[in-house]
């Protein structure tokens, strides 16, 4: 009871940035049908950021604000350089497109800044605990889930509330004719990116603090946690993703404590094995957005 | 047959054999000038990743699924092969404790690659029942994501399986100097995957992948099940890269799980993009081009970036040229066709096509426009029925107890204004939408729950309101596609020839242009002839003359008209432009809300005081 409660919170902890990079991958396939397997880069590029920063004697309080910045902009220069240039085209093009991003970001690190790990040094509070009962809940994890909370709620109300949030809601649910009603192509395509860059850059806070390290390849782990979130939670469903995202971190706590201790090293592959699996049975993902078949 | 130039299966294998002498005489002239060990192997990696390649082409090229997961495939096989091809006295010094005796087990090389090859191809059928399952199409992302995950779940098995695999840093290696010495089981392989590839292209089950690729649902609409097709390709495509991924192996010496991972699924898709997914030749062009440019840049990369012996020691652009510079090159190379020639080099050019024009252009192969057809007087009766049939939407009760009857020889109409239901009473038809209640039947037999390519078998073939060509195709390849499929379900019928139809359509000068090149009223025109070369009892025209003018449409009459009778199908037209129904129908019906609410011939409907009170508003019905 304990151990399935501990593993309930940790599960909601890491769900939660899994869902915040789910529905930054959610929100720019929704206005360009674009699975972004290039999602993880922006954290790659902060981590090196933070790496750099801390490396200087800046601490995490500056660090933090940094890598919300550098992510949105290396967010908003990968949409001017490459996805701009791209926009309708067919989703194979699309999507070897952002794997070819991924790439170029990645070899381009490990040319010129470098092919080593990089190690700094993480806040000192990540490692602490607190005790409810006999319950022991890290306090990483209770910060990570009470953003992320604030942070869907934020994005919610910018939705909801404001023309941009119309604008890209309208956008994802079809974009023509959100185009032919006034919507503004390049303003909600680039501020689609800005702000799945700015739920990049949270999460990318709470991944780098955890991991302590950044090298070359470091986006290919959260840009699939959150590419396979999205496709979980159904794509182009916001709400999905943010499901999504809280589903795959359950699955993999819970699978990695119920797996015996000679598969325990295979969670991933297991979790993506379930994923094909829910594809190869509901392949439009948990909630579906059902498009009618247009003849 | 049909006559078709394009279609010569010899010069295919000509082709073949043309693709392997440039891809092996290129290498061999490479040896020749450099003449060093280094440049044996590289042409050696460059033939057997051309085999890959070709392998992957197979499938990627002609379903337009794209796959991650072929590398994952080349990782099962490059396994399997290792596990039983190498000797067992080098096997206990990695994997002593694997299971079911693998360690004792010792196979000669070649009954060990066709054993990775069949264990591969038998995971490919679970995989290619999946990708099924999910609706693979072209482009389409679930599929995408299927093969992602497959790629994945090799590597982390191949990983975290030390027992097997020897695990993340040893892997499993052949006693030095004991692996492939000689390139003739190299240049076996590809040649056969050359040839089985450009076989697959211009068989039966490629060209309709093909059709299905190019616009998935108009394919069903055909009779086409492309899942079958695609199952064929993935198959073909696997065996192909798993005798190339053995070879890799055998050549290599050894296994490592990232040696089949990210950066190998990078190259092969990079090399098959560059020169042109679509054709076996660009696949070939591809791997020629990727291999120098990385070996190019390899070296620039590398200190003093010694270019084939020409030292270039003064170092301006060294903080540029660094070690893996060939890992940049591949990103910029991907990313630079994405954006500026995603189709590649050569799109789906081939050199046997071209050769083939080349030689037929002396006159061997022109034909003559073919004679006007006959109209069919011998018309087998037919008969179609839709009953009592209800259709809800959620709430929405889009049909309620709508009917038709219509028989061969005539053409009925279906007419309503916007939102009457008739889309939805289409749907049904064709199969697209199941009806709550009511039946429909084809010459007497319930057909209410067949798919959309049992139905066109069975001589039901629509058109599309918003036209659906086999756009990369060529004006006679679409309507050939149809006649191929007529011949195989439609047999008993009388089968026109695929020329004839074209020439019947008035498309005769445009054969070899691409569908997606013609203008609005010949694309009308030759979804006509296409749907005609599938001999159906009936033909159903969906809005056939939406965005025409009223000449356009008054020519259309006559066409379709001539075109029935030209393979003595009935016709169910449907529009919402009463002046085109009437003039071309013996019956019409009405539809409103969902309901028949008049029929008979256009003069009696026409006064029919319900269907003034549906169109024009006035008056009580």
């Amino acid at each position: 009871m304990i151990e399935l409660a501990q593993n309930l919170i940790d599960g909601l902890g890491r769900g939660s940035i899994y869902a915040l990079l789910a529905l930054g991958v959610a929100v720019i396939f929704g206005v360009m049908h674009l699975l972004n397997f290039a999602h993880g880069e922006m954290i790659t590029v902060s981590g090196y950021a933070a790496f750099w920063a801390l490396g200087a004697g800046w601490s995490w309080t500056v660090v933090v604000p940094l890598i919300l910045v550098v992510s949105v902009v290396t967010s908003l220069l990968i949409e001017r350089l490459a996805f701009s240039r791209v926009r309708g085209a067919p989703d194979f093009t699309l999507l070897l497109t952002s794997f070819g991003v991924h790439f170029l970001v990645s070899a381009l690190l490990l040319l010129y800044v470098s092919a080593s790990v990089k190690n700094y040094s993480r806040p000192g509070w990540v490692a602490d605990t607190w005790s409810l009962g006999s319950l022991r809940i890290e306090v990483f994890d209770t910060v990570v889930i009470v953003i992320t909370i604030i942070t869907l709620l934020a994005t919610t109300a910018l939705l909801q509330r404001t023309m941009f949030g119309l604008a890209l809601r309208a956008a994802a649910a079809d974009f023509d004719t959100a185009r032919l009603m006034g919507v503004r192509s390049n303003s909600v395509i680039r501020g689609a990116f800005a702000l799945s860059g700015l739920l990049a850059g949270i999460a990318g806070v709470f991944w780098l603090m955890r991991a302590g390290s950044t090298n070359p390849t470091a986006g290919i782990d959260p840009m699939l946690k959150g590419v396979l979130a999205a496709l979980i939670g159904g794509l182009g469903s916001l709400r999905g993703a943010v499901l999504g995202g809280f589903a795959l971190g359950l699955a993999e706590v819970l699978l990695r404590s119920w797996l015996p201790n000679s598969l325990a090293s295979l969670t991933e592959g297991v979790v993506f094995a379930l994923i094909a699996l829910l594809f190869i049975f509901r392949p439009q993902g948990l909630i579906s957005v059902t498009h009618a078949e247009r003849v | 047959m049909f006559p078709n130039p394009g279609r010569d299966i010899g010069f295919s294998a000509v082709g073949a054999i043309g693709l392997f002498a440039l891809l092996a005489g290129g290498g061999l002239l490479y040896q020749l000038i450099i003449g060093t060990g280094s440049a044996e192997r590289l042409v050696t990696t460059m033939l057997i990743d051309a085999i890959i390649v070709i392998g992957i082409q197979i499938y990627v090229g002609n379903t337009g699924v794209l796959s991650f997961g072929h590398v994952g495939f080349g990782a099962i096989a490059g396994y399997s092969f290792a596990l039983f091809a190498i000797p067992p006295e080098e096997k206990v010094k990695r994997i002593a404790d694997a299971p079911w005796g693998l360690v004792d087990v010792s196979v000669n090389p070649w009954i060990a690659m066709l054993v990775a090859t069949l264990i591969t191809v038998a995971v490919a059928v679970v995989i290619g029942v999946g990708l099924a399952r999910s609706g693979a199409e072209s482009g389409a992302v679930a599929a995408t994501v299927i093969t992602l995950a497959l790629l994945f779940v090799t590597h982390e098995v191949a990983r975290n399986w030390p027992d097997v695999t020897g695990g993340d840093r040893a892997g499993l290696s052949f006693p030095i100097g004991g692996s492939l010495d000689s390139r003739v089981p190299i240049y076996v392989s590809l040649l056969a995957a050359l040839l089985i590839a450009r076989w697959y292209a211009q068989s039966r089950s490629g060209r309709l992948a093909v059709a299905a690729r190019e616009d998935n649902l108009a394919a069903r609409a055909m009779g086409v099940n492309p899942l079958v097709q695609q199952m064929a390709a993935l198959l073909i495509s696997v065996a192909i890269v798993s005798v190339g991924a053995s070879l890799k192996v055998y050549e290599e010496g050894s296994i490592l799980p990232d040696n089949f991972f990210f950066n190998y699924t990078l190259l092969t898709l990079v090399m098959l993009i560059v020169g042109g997914r679509n054709g076996v030749t660009g696949a070939v062009v591809g791997v020629m081009v990727m291999t120098a440019g990385r070996e190019l840049t390899r070296r620039l990369g590398q200190d003093g970036y010694e270019l084939f012996g020409l030292g270039l020691d003064d170092a301006p652009l060294d903080w540029i040229f660094r070690e893996n510079l060939q890992m940049v090159f591949l990103g910029l190379a991907m990313l630079g066709f994405m954006i500026w020639r995603p189709a590649g080099l050569l799109d789906d050019r081939e050199f046997d096509e071209w050769l083939q024009r080349k030689l037929g252009s002396r006159g061997a192969m022109t034909t003559d426009q073919p004679a006007p057809l006959p109209e069919l007087t011998d018309i087998p009766h037919a008969s179609l029925a839709v009953d009592d049939v209800d259709v809800r939407f959620g709430g929405f009760q889009a049909l309620a107890g709508a009917g038709l009857e219509a028989a061969s020889g005539e053409i009925v109409g279906l007419i309503g204004p916007n939102g009457a239901g008739k889309t939805t009473l289409v749907n049904v038809i064709t199969g697209l939408v199941e009806p709550t209640a009511g039946t429909f039947k084809l010459d007497g037999s319930d057909v209410t729950v067949l798919a959309p390519f049992e139905l066109a078998r069975n001589g039901l073939v629509r058109t599309f309101q918003n036209l659906r060509l086999f756009g990369a195709l060529t004006v006679r390849e679409n309507v050939e596609v149809a006649a191929m499929i007529a011949q195989q379900h439609r047999a008993e019928r009388t089968l026109r020839d695929a020329d004839d139809l074209i020439a019947e359509a008035g498309l005769w000068d445009l054969r070899d242009r691409r569908a997606r090149e013609l203008d609005y009223g010949n694309s009308r025109r030759l979804e006509l002839a296409r749907a005609a070369a599938l001999a159906p009892a009936f033909l159903l025209l969906d809005e056939p003359t939406s965005g025409m003018s009223d000449e356009e449409s008054l020519a259309m009459v006559e066409q379709v008209r001539h075109m029935a009778a030209t393979v003595g199908a009935g016709v169910l037209v449907i529009d919402h432009d009463l002046a085109f129904i009437t003039g071309i129908s013996d019956r019409i019906y009405v539809l409103d809300q969902g309901r028949i609410i008049a029929n008979g011939s256009p003069t009696e409907v026409q006064a029919d005081p319900a269907v003034q009170a549906a169109y024009l508003g006035s008056g009580t019905s």
